[in-house]
């Protein structure tokens, strides 16, 4: 009996010793929520990635910060740990709303971030908004969500119209003129539809834009795809998020429209390989997609410590979801920091005032500005092609823009 | 719109009609043996996706699909007369009283245990096989080859379940048991053995579906759930208890929705097959082919 007696006082003192080592005040940790799709009809896949990263900025804030409020800062309180709450939002706007809440009354989540489908984080938003809690898109990118205005909702990714300028851009540049925008009625498919069709008109470009809206939940586009093959387009814009996403791919080659139309997708799907090859096999190749990160792009100090240590942590290169994830767990710490505080009222406040260092650049902000841009900071845009099967994104060639151009659009052969 | 164009999307829509059959024949069937409707359906065409990927990318590789095929169907069926014998032949068996309720509950939670095991299993990842046939040009419409494989595998399944029903014995066993079970009894049929064996065949057919659409379609755990609600429109649309009924329901939804989607707009694709649902219903009450019943 002594003897466990002693144990037990052994491990009490050895667990306190720890708590000392480590530096961390008595205050509880500081809960990060994530909310994002880990399950169908969502992108479980890009879901996977944004914890990971998230997972990355709790160590990194942990870690190299030494907490929020730790002894490279000013503030008075005694350094305190992160904590990253994970919560699915199936990529549906119920799951998310519920998930949110959770988060913040449960967790006690003093900010959120990871939303990467629209219609989920537009219908979490108002939530944000009334229970005061900063909430940043991590991949969400429907024009709504910053141009509705809502006092606590930020976002550090590109909004449509910069998405819709990049392939515009391109599309000029390729001289191609008549264009067939395939989209999947959600608040980014219709959302991304608006933006390019009112940019065409804004800028007076000589292009025609045929949109097709589909519903999300079809399993067989082929009555659509049949139509925008008869109207003989230059390129296809595919606006599907995840299945839809690969299915439009799939079918497009079904019936002969893609590669022999080039095919742009919309969003950076493609950068996983071990998913996009395996479903798509040698029906990937001549695929031109958008993506937001590029290793040839130069990365600041936070951004090349994520890139090596999810090399080492997951044995394989670091993509945009994992970076823009780390980037927004970051972003909400230093906003702690700068405010001292950890009350989610003032870290909103902070944030719109405050500058914060990014894994792509310093000095982002979140001003309250016009229209879409408000609470808005945006990423540089990429577009890249595979030209050949199990291509991996960081071999294929940058298209657009101009200033970091590796390689020229290649046409099927 | 030319001509071409039309023919095109009627075909199409034909092709994935004929696979849509399949599920609601499935449902049918199964329903007319046993009088219970298995909200499960759509979970069983999502494993025989599963277990046709599974084959073909990792264990007899993409050059024997043809193996696959059948293996996927048998594994589906042989799952669905587990679950008829350990959960639902107490329905039969004189302790339960509201046979309806009984089933619902106990499919439904089918429903949920599968999905949730898929994504366990699998993860919430969506997946699909390489295609294993070239691409065929049918008139006027090319069709990718493992789309047009899962049309002529549906086409013949139909062919060889019209056929065992109609011309075997065992055919006549259940057509019998369908018909009236308490004369079938008396008859000296063995009425748990058709039901299992009657569900096994139904959820089969389920099972065939998904694993004929695994390359066309991607698999990911709740990929059935679209299948079960066309099942059910179209065993509504063609009368239920009506195999022949189920067929052309199959084949005038895929119509309607293809040709819907280019002539009207695609967006509300699905809201065709309901709206023919709908009218339908307010002609033809019971279906094109359903039978009015009355109940004591």
């Amino acid at each position: 009996m002594r003897k466990w007696i002693v144990a037990a006082a052994v491990a009490v003192i050895a667990t306190g010793a720890a708590g000392a080592g480590s530096g961390w005040g008595a205050a509880p940790p500081v809960v990060l929520g994530v909310l994002t799709p880990l399950s169908p009809p969502g992108d479980p896949a890009a879901g996977q990635l944004i914890v990971q990263g998230a997972q990355l900025g709790e160590a990194y804030i942990n870690g190299v910060m030494g907490g929020v409020f730790g002894p490279k800062t000013s503030c008075p309180q005694p350094a305190t740990p992160v904590r990253i709450a994970v919560e699915d939002d199936s990529g549906t706007p119920e799951k998310s709303v519920a998930g949110f809440r959770r988060l913040v009354t449960e967790e006690h989540a003093v900010g959120v971030f990871g939303a990467f489908h629209s219609s989920a984080m537009l219908a979490a938003a108002p939530l944000a908004d009334e229970l005061g809690v900063p909430y940043i898109s991590t991949q969400a990118s429907a024009a709504d969500i910053t141009a509705k205005h809502f006092a606590a909702v930020f976002r550090t990714h590109p909004v449509d119209p910069d998405r819709a300028a990049a392939w515009l851009g391109f599309i000029q540049a390729q001289n191609w003129h008549k264009i067939a925008l395939l989209a999947e009625n959600t608040d980014y498919g219709i959302g991304l539809a608006e933006a390019t069709k009112s940019l065409i008109a804004q800028r007076k470009l000589a292009m025609t834009l045929d949109a097709v809206i589909f519903d999300r939940t079809s399993a067989d586009l082929t009555p659509q795809l049949l139509k925008i093959k008869a109207e003989k387009p230059d390129i296809v814009l595919n606006v599907g998020v995840g299945t839809p996403a690969y299915l439009i791919i799939k079918q497009a080659h079904d019936i002969g429209l893609f590669p022999q139309t080039p095919m742009l997708a919309s969003y950076d799907f493609p950068v996983r390989p071990e998913e996009y090859w395996k479903n798509l096999g040698p029906t990937g190749v001549w695929l031109a997609f958008i993506s937001y990160f590029h290793p040839r792009m130069a990365l600041t100090a936070l951004g090349t410590w994520a890139s090596v240590e999810y090399a080492k942590r997951f044995h394989s290169t670091a993509v945009y979801s994992n970076l823009n994830s780390f980037g927004d767990a970051v972003i909400l710490a230093e906003a702690m920091n700068q405010a001292c505080s950890r009350d989610p009222k003032r870290i909103i406040a902070q944030l719109e005032r405050g500058r914060f260092d990014t894994w792509i650049g310093t000095g982002a902000t979140f001003p309250r500005a016009a229209g879409v841009r408000w609470h808005q900071w945006s990423p540089p845009l990429v577009i890249l092609q595979y030209t050949r099967p199990d291509e991996t994104y960081d071999q294929a060639p940058i298209l657009y823009p101009p200033a970091m151009k590796t390689g020229a659009f290649e046409p099927a052969h | 719109m030319d001509a071409t164009l039309l023919t095109q999307y009627a075909l199409a829509g034909l092709v994935i009609g004929a696979i849509y059959c399949l599920m609601a024949v499935g449902i049918t069937f199964i329903y007319s043996v046993m009088r219970m409707i298995n909200w499960a359906m759509g979970e069983f065409y999502m494993i025989g996706g599963y277990v046709q990927y599974l084959l073909i990318a990792d264990w007899l590789g993409p050059d024997r699909w043809y193996l696959a095929l059948p293996l996927a169907i048998a594994g589906v069926g042989a799952l669905g007369m587990v679950v008829q014998r350990v959960l639902l032949r107490p329905m039969f068996a004189g302790g339960i009283e509201r046979l309806d309720e009984y089933a619902t509950i106990v499919t439904i939670s089918l429903t949920v245990l599968f999905r949730n095991l898929a994504v366990v299993i699998f993860g919430p990842y969506q997946f699909s096989p390489r295609d294993y046939a070239p691409p065929v040009q049918l008139g006027p419409l090319p069709v990718n080859g493992s789309r047009f494989v899962a049309f002529l595998g549906a086409a013949a399944l139909l062919g060889l379940f019209a056929w065992v029903v109609r011309r075997t014995w065992f055919g006549l066993a259940i057509r019998s048991v369908a018909q009236n079970r308490v004369g079938a009894l008396c008859a000296g049929i063995d009425l748990s053995r058709i039901d299992m064996l009657a569900f096994g065949i139904g959820v089969a057919l389920a099972g065939a579906a998904g694993a004929l659409l695994a390359p066309v379609f991607l698999v990911y755990p709740q990929s059935g759930a679209l299948s079960t609600v066309k099942g059910f429109e179209i065993i509504v649309i063609g009368g239920l208890g009506s195999l022949g009924g189920s067929i052309v329901g199959g084949l005038l939804l895929g119509l309607v929705e293809s040709l819907g989607s280019v002539l009207i707009s695609p967006a509300f694709r699905d809201v065709y097959g309901f709206g023919l649902l709908v009218l339908i219903l307010a002609l033809r009450p019971t279906g094109l082919w359903g039978e009015r019943a009355r109940e004591a």
